[in-house]
């Protein structure tokens, strides 16, 4: 039932698609040198959500980092739409931060637009499309709001929308729930859902929880403590679209089992 | 740095010193318990707060050295007359202070003390003291702070003595040596005082994040 | 204690603001206290309207000496305070001086500026510009250290430019920092030229302080006296209000990332004159 996912498939120049290769990263810490990444591989096929789950500390997020284009690794080799990513590049990725960074000076509707404002867009067009994104995530009725008037799940609402507003084909995610109360974080997980089933992003996802990996991955990457290692490949193959229920069956919780121990395993 | 050395020994500049750490003294004597009283009142009971706060704001930003024309009005141009004003523009500071003093002393604290059935006595002593002490010492130092300047602005406006009358008298007679030995002398007993505080503060905070 | 029954802190204010009023008007009245030590307030409203053309002036330069003063606190405390604050090595350097600094009275040197630069507004400017220097510079320097980090990240990943991340994110995230640093630095400045005007001065208000004292003219010290006090409080109120609507994105009470930045105690935003 669980494959090891075959890392033979180079179609890395397909859209959406990211291809990472033997990366390593060694920085500079206090004691000398440290290796927070060792020798990742792993191929993300273009409209595939895929979750990465690991101990604190294991080197998940420079991992994340790297793929929107904000570090350089020191060895190996990372591709996104088939060409490296030196630089930031929200045409083609678009990130989502675990605290929502939202600028507070700055209105639902024009952090939303904020990209858009930054390559000098015509501005009916920039209020527009920011404006289908705020609906597409559900707060059409509060692009004039701010930051401070809206809760922790609508602030990472506009987030996610903001984030989508160039129209990426991939979108990257660290943690962008673990801020937010259990039940939040379900109704957003599966807010999530809808409007990825409706956009076919290729998706990243940060997280901690096993339970929120499961209900949301085609594919969840284990990583080991640092130096980070991919130790495991699961492919989730629970139908979709995914619903709470599944959350109850023995299969969701088997899955769940297997990540744990992998987990546990790698310390 | 000569004159500093002279300075120090010709007796008129020792009277000079005894009479504004007189008065420093028991301004801040005075000033001290006024304050916490008025203080701690305030944090203890929030109405009062509530009416008074805003008003405390205010009173930082207006220079209260215009009350000193009418403290010398009342008092002439005595001992008493400085100790007042020092003693009213610092009681506001420590009152302040008292007042942020008490209310740092985090709720949780005082309902577990009281959860165990701990008497009004019992918190004072073993919550609320330790809690506010260091603190207090920051208040202690500060406060003293604005008592000395108090002091000096009092002597520099209208006086027959103590070092900041000597320190404007040097000045208007453009004794520039002795005035800048007499600034020397102050910031070097001003930073001393404050650093012992501090240190002690240092000393007593280590439980602090 | 029955909340109810009181009446609001605000009611309160204003009914011991009108009792103030009254008193200063009843009691030298009612010679409960001796016209020398408190004109009544009508007197000194009286001699304020007669005098005027005294009081105007005097106000116009004690104004045109807070203005400069305020320039250099202002502009130099904010720039220094951004780049201390910015740059760790410097900040972790400096700051201890400056504390340290902060317990000696400024006072004690405005006889150096009076010597230097004589009577007139110079020293006044130069007194109250380095009195409200620090404090704004030491404010600035701990507000610039709130702004989120997170902010530059999410830039950079939008694609801005680095002229952009200073633009878009770095200003107005440090908008209230600086208001904040004006708000203090006018404050300051006010009293710093007062306090300099009151010891030697030849104009300003606060020299009529002076001036009217030694010749015991007691309505027409608290004239000069009434008017500080309104314009100290008037600036208050003004900014405070400026504040509000510029930074209405800030969440209610007071603009928070600003009080954030002020140091853990609470005084350090006061003066002591």
């Amino acid at each position: 039932m669980q494959q090891l996912a075959d890392l033979g498939d180079t179609s890395g120049s397909k859209p959406g698609a990211i291809e990472v290769r033997d990366l390593s990263h060694v920085y500079d810490g206090v004691n000398g040198q440290v290796k927070a990444l060792e020798d990742i591989s792993m191929h993300v096929a273009p409209g595939k959500f895929t979750v990465i789950v690991g101990p604190s500390g294991c080197g998940k997020t420079s991992l994340l980092m790297m793929m929107a284009g904000l570090r350089a690794q020191t060895s190996g080799e990372l591709l996104c739409h088939g060409a490296p990513i030196p630089q930031p590049d929200p045409k083609r990725v678009g990130v989502v931060f675990q605290e929502a960074s939202l600028y507070p000076w700055l209105t639902a509707v024009q952090n939303v637009e904020f990209p858009l404002s930054l390559r000098n867009d015509p501005k009916t067009e920039r209020r527009e499309r920011a404006l289908q994104m705020l609906a597409l995530v559900g707060l059409e009725g509060f692009a004039d709001r701010y930051p401070h008037e809206l809760s922790g799940g609508m602030k990472q609402r506009v987030s996610i929308a903001r984030g989508l507003v160039q129209d990426p084909p991939v979108l990257l995610m660290d943690e962008p729930f673990a801020a937010l109360d259990e039940q939040t974080r379900m109704t957003m997980g599966h807010e999530l859902l809808r409007i990825w089933s409706t956009t076919s992003k290729t998706v990243v996802f940060i997280t901690h929880s096993l339970t929120e990996a499961v209900y949301l991955a085609d594919e969840v990457l284990v990583m080991s403590a640092r130096p980070g290692r991919i130790i495991d490949r699961i492919a989730i193959d629970l139908p979709r679209p995914r619903t709470y229920e599944m959350m109850a069956t023995d299969k969701f919780g088997g899955l769940r089992e297997r990540i744990w121990q992998q987990i546990r395993s790698a310390h | 740095m000569s004159a500093l050395w002279t300075l120090l020994q010709r007796p008129k500049v020792h009277d000079a010193i005894a009479v504004t750490s007189a008065e420093v003294l028991v301004a801040f004597i005075i000033a001290i318990p006024l304050g916490t009283l008025l203080g701690v009142l305030i944090a203890e009971k929030p109405y009062l707060g509530a009416v008074f706060k805003p008003l405390l704001f205010y009173v930082f930003s207006i220079p209260k050295s215009i009350f000193l024309p009418m403290f010398i009005l009342v008092f002439g141009i005595t001992f008493a007359q400085k100790v007042a004003y020092a003693a009213f523009t610092t009681t506001f500071v420590v009152l302040m202070s008292a007042t942020a003093c008490v209310e740092s002393v985090k709720n949780e604290y005082i309902e577990v003390a009281r959860s165990y059935g701990a008497t009004r006595r019992q918190l004072i002593l073993r919550v609320y003291i330790p809690s506010m002490l260091p603190m207090l010492l920051e208040t202690i130092r500060i406060s003293m702070i604005f008592n000395f300047t108090g002091v000096m602005i009092a002597e520099m406006y209208a006086s027959r003595t103590g070092i900041g009358h000597l320190i404007g008298s040097w000045g208007e007679n453009f004794q520039m040596p002795q005035l800048f030995a007499g600034i020397v002398l102050l910031s070097a007993i001003a930073i001393l005082f404050n650093e012992s505080v501090r240190w002690l503060e240092e000393r007593c905070s280590n439980w602090r994040t | 204690m029955k909340p109810s029954r009181l009446p609001s802190p605000q009611r309160v204010r204003w009914a011991m603001l009108v009792a103030t009023l009254l008193a200063w008007e009843l009691v030298p009245r009612a010679g409960w206290l001796p016209e020398l030590f408190l004109p009544s307030l009508s007197k000194t409203l009286l001699v304020l309207g007669s005098d005027w053309s005294i009081y105007g002036s005097a106000l116009l330069i004690t104004l045109g000496e807070v203005a400069i003063s305020m320039l250099i606190a202002c502009g130099g405390g904010i720039a220094l305070g951004a780049i201390v604050g910015g740059l760790a090595r410097l900040r972790v350097l400096l700051m201890p001086i400056f504390s340290s600094l902060y317990a000696v009275p400024i006072v004690i040197l405005y006889p150096v500026f009076t010597a230097w630069f004589g009577v007139g507004p110079e020293s006044k400017i130069a007194f109250a510009g380095i009195y409200a220097f620090f404090p704004v510079m030491l404010s600035t320097a701990a507000g610039i250290r709130t702004i989120d980090p997170q902010y530059l990240v999410a830039a950079r990943s939008m694609g801005a430019t680095l002229s952009q991340q200073v633009t878009r994110v770095i200003i107005p995230a440090s908008l209230p920092t600086v208001f904040t640093g004006l708000r203090l630095g006018g404050a300051l400045a006010i009293i710093g030229v007062v306090v300099a005007e009151m010891l030697t001065a030849a104009a300003g208000i606060g020299y009529l302080v002076t001036l009217n004292r030694t010749i015991l003219d007691s309505p027409r010290v608290f004239a000069a006296l009434l008017m500080i006090l309104l314009l100290s409080i008037a600036y208050d109120i003004a900014t405070r209000k400026l504040e509000r609507r510029l930074l209405s994105w800030q969440p209610a009470g007071r603009s928070t990332i600003a009080m954030r930045g002020a140091s853990s105690s609470p005084t350090t935003n006061v003066s002591a004159a």
